[in-house]
């Protein structure tokens, strides 16, 4: 059941790596220790059980049954009853304390790595897949579920089984247990080798049932193309090829079980033979009892599925140590934008300055700006313009500390805020400052008025409508039939572009800050609601302090001051009319802008 | 109710049928399990008889040991040998029952018309062809298993019933309620474990949202509210795993407790017996093992009819897509078109009073109406959703016209095959779909038997002949999501040179530069001129210098051609004309977009 889950050889870790990630793993669930023990107590007693029948009934044969002796029967039968009754109530309590535990560990673990990745500074989003991290989230803690609620278990009890059920032979009978023992060996190498090619068969699988839904994939999405140029034919041998290749997979990881389990089948039986031939002659010989050889045959069972189990079990272990390898990595990645312990407040209102700013994007060569160095009053509007790639976006969100400047040569540049050092502010007080509005108008699952107050949460239902209100958006959500409670759906597919970004500007006049950081959209709007925005984004930098990355020449124009960044610099910084009158690069750029308006 | 009840009734009717069908066509390969998973019962049915036979004849008896002990090694011998057969048995009908009918989805859907894809989602068609065919599979796998374990329980029980009917009676009366229990558990679990996915995925939604939406969250400080929603998600998944584990916990020790009882009985009943000489320590031991053995099979049973109904379940969906026909097939007596001769150039497109609604909706194309002549290059122009690429999609008959007639070279389409129809018309599209295959098979596409002079020749004319050779394996890099990324005017010219490969009488250049940087737009221009050269030529476009590749401009309103001239021409006189490509311009005056390329 469990036998599919493989893993890769980058990710197998090695022995010292694994008790380290399974130590850490025994610290992280601190708080679940003593459902862990008693959970682990409840699986003691359940091995116990299991070995406690073949006893039971080796007693009741040579003392109750070979003897006649009908009452020394009877009270075995009681006993078997009570160790059945207590088996049946410590394998309850087995389930629930077990998965109370697992899932307990998981939740912690859940909630933990996410704080953990948002506490992470931009740049590691920028860094990190989008798809990685998700996986860790998902796929990797799933896969230590599946762990918790089927294998751990089984893997201690398995455990438990062998090493108890070898010793209750031996002192049974030492003769008869190095019979039985000779079987396992055989059955312990044929465990270790099925898993290992099993592995491999299996990664074999994977790979390929991802080709074939790949494949799946492209020719369902693709289907115009292959109908235009008619190659339903060609594409369907295709898929054939593909599919024929997983299931031939399929049949040669079928092929290694199936010698597997033939052998398995075999060996449990012949060892059961060889304990009869060998135990029978025993007797003869009066060294053991008939009871002990029923015991022997009863008990070989409790020998033979261990092994198979801890063989199978061993992938479903080895994967999760290696999920929980990676999510320990996320837990452990010191945040680049960290917090201060003693905030500094900052205060109402004030100029942002930015002195002498290196940043530099990890694993890039060339900084993304250089001792860039400019100061924006309180109260002034400033337009960034430049290149693709220049560096104007790094600059604005720098000013609202999405990241921290770059240390270069033990010197590290500063932005303040009224005279505060934006490092030495608590984040909480920080963006109640300085607000960065993102171009994209993104919306999360939730209706209309959650979208807005994710920007305050503890805002009021009013205060959300007055938000709405301020920028003059109000009436175009009121009309919904459901009005704020809209569930906008996934990614906010249920309003238009220009809806979005009116919400992403209510998020902004909720929270009411000092300074506004604008990443203008370059997407485009019908031209009714392009007025609507354009009103809700006036309205809303009226009276604050605002930098806007600037794409367009009307936002440019009614910008205080211009500043022009190329190749990581501020090359020019001034008004309209004076940058103009330079004649240098914003000169030509507002040229090109100025012929590339419709004519009308 | 009546009627949703007798509804379900029919489609699990429908949902039986279906499997039948399935399993009738594979009926060998399964027989031929079954009866090696019966011959592997006879050998696993006689180890504890012969077990028996051993301590009641070799150790009490004066037997021969040896020859007993013998007889028990040859019964594992042919029980591990069939087990290994069934299994092989049962796993290769399975698999090949899914593999089969995956083909059968994938080209039945590559044969649907294009209307059905446009109403179906990607995700629910993969999941018939996968999720689907896994359920399938899981039941199949199980036929032969089930069956010989009904085989052996059959046996079993006889056995026990005539060598010490009392005692069986005892033994074997707690054993019907595993399987009760086993049937209602495998119910309960299923719904919970359904749910526990959900809520999985509902997690998954969060940090999806969390880490694409970071932008928002760090601009807003807004951390704390997904944190919250996160912890919520993490809590309803502790809450529904515990749902599970709860009803595991009630079902799973107490499948375990039931055969002791019956164990407890043998002892019980059977040692007393034992003493009072009406049965053998062997007996004892023989009734012992049977029970054990039958633990297994009892819990399959169950587990089994639930396989069976999920795969019943499963099969119907799939059924719903291989029983839907194709709106769009060939005609009975296919006409084909006339070869061209050099009097008479082919090429000939008209639209006869054509209209057109997708379902559901107000006509999209309304008795439009246009002749093409051979070899002219007519630019289509019109607003968003005044029906320029249905009008395409008509011609190649991704739909059929739902009044009038569209004619290439005086025949009407439908009275053509779809292969010679879409070999006759190319279509360049506003998207360029690449397959995970080389540029050289990307650019063969239509003809995969092309020789890679033909593929690079057609390169060359689509100007694609530089970069191609500058990618890491030149014709032979793979493209596609999984392979190499191209431009979106790299991938528009690999587009162009496959519509060159194909050589069609009509070209359909459906918006394909608009994909294209507005400053590389005159490469692909130079690109589409030299395909379009001495072919008929529609082109869907709005910025002027790509209309200028047309002779003759039809502005297309409402369905409707409601003009017809030069670009010149209809700039000057054609009001509408203007407001429609001012718009088109107002939407492209931007063009920067966002930095952080690093």
């Amino acid at each position: 059941m469990w036998g599919l889950s493989a893993v890769s050889e980058e990710d197998r870790l090695d022995r010292v790596q694994t008790l380290k990630v399974l130590r850490r793993a025994y610290s992280m669930a601190r708080s679940q220790r003593r459902l862990i023990l008693s959970s682990l107590a409840f699986v003691l007693v359940g091995t116990l059980v299991t070995l406690a029948g073949p006893t039971l009934v080796r007693f009741a044969i040579d003392n109750g049954i070979k003897v006649k002796d009908g009452s020394a029967l009877n009270r075995v039968v009681v006993l078997y009853v009570i160790v059945t009754v207590i088996g049946y109530i410590s394998g309850r309590l087995q389930y629930i304390t077990i998965n109370r535990a697992g899932e307990g560990f998981l939740r912690e673990l859940r909630i933990n790595v996410f704080d953990k990745l948002q506490k992470q500074s931009m740049s590691y989003f920028d860094r990190e897949k989008a798809g990685v991290l998700v996986s860790r989230m998902t796929a990797d803690i799933e896969s230590m579920a599946e762990l918790i609620q089927f294998g751990l278990l089984q893997f201690v009890s398995a455990f438990l089984l062998l090493c108890l059920a070898t010793i209750l032979l031996f002192v049974m009978s030492w003769q008869l247990s190095l019979v039985a023992l000779l079987v396992l060996p055989v059955l312990i190498i044929a465990s270790i080798r099925f898993q290992r090619t099993s592995n491999h068969a299996y990664l074999d699988v994977r790979e390929k049932v991802g080709n074939n839904l790949s494949t799946l994939q492209e020719g369902i999405t693709g289907v115009r193309v292959i109908q235009a140029y008619g190659q339903e034919t060609n594409r369907s041998e295709r898929f054939r090829q593909s599919n024929r290749a997983l299931f031939d997979s399929h049949m040669y990881s079928v092929k290694i079980s199936t010698w597997y389990f033939g052998l398995v089948e075999f060996a449990g039986i012949a060892a059961t033979g060889a304990i009869i031939g060998f135990g029978g002659w025993l007797v003869h010989r009066g060294s053991v009892s008939i009871g002990t050889v029923t015991a022997f045959v009863l008990l070989l069972a409790n020998l033979f599925d261990p092994v198979q189990q801890l063989s199978q079990l061993y992938n479903t272990v080895q994967s999760s140590t290696a999920a929980l390898h990676k999510l320990i990595g996320i837990i452990d990645a010191v945040p680049d934008v960290a917090e201060v312990d003693e905030p500094t407040q900052l205060p109402e209102r004030g100029a942002i300055v930015v002195d002498n700013v290196t940043f530099g994007y990890a694993g890039s060569e060339r900084p993304a700006l250089s001792d860039v160095s400019i100061s924006v009053a309180d109260g002034e509007r400033l337009a960034l313009v430049g290149p693709t790639g220049a560096g104007k976006s790094t600059l604005a969100k720098l000013m609202a500390r999405l990241y921290d400047p770059s240390t270069v040569n033990g010197i590290a540049g500063s932005v303040s805020f009224g005279g505060v050092d934006l490092r030495l502010a608590s984040m909480a007080d920080l963006r109640r400052r300085i607000i960065v509005v993102p171009q994209e108008g993104f919306c999360f699952g939730g209706t209309i008025r959650e979208n807005i107050r994710i920007a305050r949460p503890e805002a009021t239902d009013a205060e959300v409508e007055q938000a709405l209100q301020s920028i003059g958006a109000l009436h175009r959500f009121t009309d919904f039939a459901e009005g704020l409670e809209t569930e906008v759906r996934e990614r906010g597919s249920r309003l238009s572009a220009g809806e979005r970004q009116l919400i992403a500007l209510a998020r902004a006049a909720l929270v009411d800050p000092a300074v506004l950081v604008l990443d203008e959209a370059t997407s485009n709007l019908d031209p009714g609601t392009e007025a609507v925005v354009e009103h809700a984004l006036e309205t809303l930098m009226t009276g604050r302090t605002v930098i806007v990355v600037a794409h367009r020449l009307t936002t440019v124009r009614r910008a205080d001051r211009i500043g022009v960044i190329d190749h990581g610099s501020l090359v020019e910084l001034g008004s309209h009319d004076e940058l103009v009158a330079l004649g240098g690069r914003y000169a030509a750029l507002a040229d090109a802008w100025q012929r590339s308006q419709p004519s009308h | 109710m009546t009627v949703t009840s007798e509804t379900q009734q029919d489609d699990t009717r429908q949902g039986w049928r279906l499997l039948r069908l399935a399993l009738g066509q594979q009926r060998g390969g399964l027989a031929i399990g079954v009866v090696v998973g019966l011959f592997w019962a006879v050998g696993k049915v006689s180890v504890p008889q012969l077990t028996k036979m051993g301590i009641d004849r070799g150790i009490e008896g004066s037997g021969n040991l040896f020859f007993w002990a013998g007889l028990v090694v040859a019964a594992g011998v042919i029980a591990g040998l069939f087990t290994a057969m069934r299994r092989w048995y049962a796993f290769r009908e399975s698999r090949w029952i899914e593999t089969r009918l995956r083909e059968q989805i994938f080209s039945h859907l590559l044969k649907l018309h294009v209307g059905y894809h446009d109403k179906m989602q990607t995700g629910q068609l993969m999941s018939r062809a996968s999720s689907d065919l896994q359920q399938l599979q899981a039941f199949v796998v199980m036929i032969p298993i089930t069956l010989s374990n009904l085989a052996m329980l059959i046996a079993v029980v006889a056995l026990l019933i005539v060598s010490q009917p009392m005692l069986a009676m005892f033994a074997l009366a707690p054993l019907p309620i595993v399987n009760v229990m086993a049937s209602r558990f495998s119910r309960q679990i299923h719904p919970a474990v359904l749910a526990v996915q959900q809520e999985q995925a509902q997690l998954a939604t969060v940090v999806e949202e969390s880490v694409s939406g970071v932008r928002v969250i760090k601009g807003f400080g807004a951390e704390q509210v997904q944190a919250r929603k996160l912890k919520t998600e993490a809590d309803d998944i502790w809450n529904v795993s515990l749902v599970a584990a709860k009803i595991r916990s009630k079902f799973l020790p107490a499948l375990d407790l039931l055969p002791s009882i019956g164990l407890i009985a043998v002892l019980g009943i059977g040692g007393h017996r034992v003493i009072n000489g009406q049965m053998t320590v062997g007996d004892l031991v023989k009734f012992n093992a049977y029970i054990t053995m039958l633990i297994w099979p009892l819990r399959n049973l169950a587990m089994t009819v639930a396989l069976a109904q999920r795969a019943s379940v499963a099969l119907i969906r799939v059924d719903e897509v291989l029983s839907t026909p194709s709106l769009v097939i060939d005609p009975l007596s296919p006409t084909s078109l006339p070869t061209p001769t050099d009097d008479r150039p082919v090429g000939e497109v008209i639209f006869d009073d054509t209209v057109f609604a997708y379902e559901g909706a107000s006509p999209i194309i309304n008795h439009f109406s246009v002749t093409i002549q051979p070899g002219q290059a007519i630019a289509l122009v019109g607003a968003t959703g005044s029906g320029k690429s249905t009008v395409v999609r008509l011609l190649t008959r991704f739909h059929d016209v739902q009044q009038g007639s569209i004619r290439l070279d005086g025949i009407d389409v439908r009275q053509l095959t779809l292969n010679d129809l879409r070999t006759a018309v190319g279509i360049v599209f506003e998207e360029t779909f690449l397959f995970h295959d080389s540029v050289a098979d990307n650019i063969a596409f239509s003809r995969p038997d092309a020789t890679a002079e033909v593929i690079e020749r057609a390169a060359r004319l689509a100007g694609a002949h530089d970069f191609i050779m500058e990618l890491p394996d030149g014709y032979q890099t793979i493209l596609g999501e999984r392979g190499y990324s191209l431009s979106g005017g790299q991938r528009q010219r690999i587009a162009i040179a496959r519509a060159i490969v194909s050589d069609p009488r009509v070209l359909v250049l459906d918006d394909a530069t608009s994909a294209v940087d507005p400053s590389k737009e005159h490469e692909i221009r130079e690109a589409m001129a030299t395909v379009m050269k001495g072919r008929t030529t529609i082109v869907i476009a709005h910025r002027p210098g790509t209309i200028a590749l047309a002779d003759t401009v039809i502005l297309l309103d409402e369905g409707r051609a409601v003009a017809v001239g030069t670009h010149e021409g209809l700039l000057a006189s054609n009001e509408r004309y203007r407001q429609v490509l001012a718009a088109w311009e107002v939407r492209e005056s931007d063009g920067d977009d966002d930095e952080v390329t690093h």
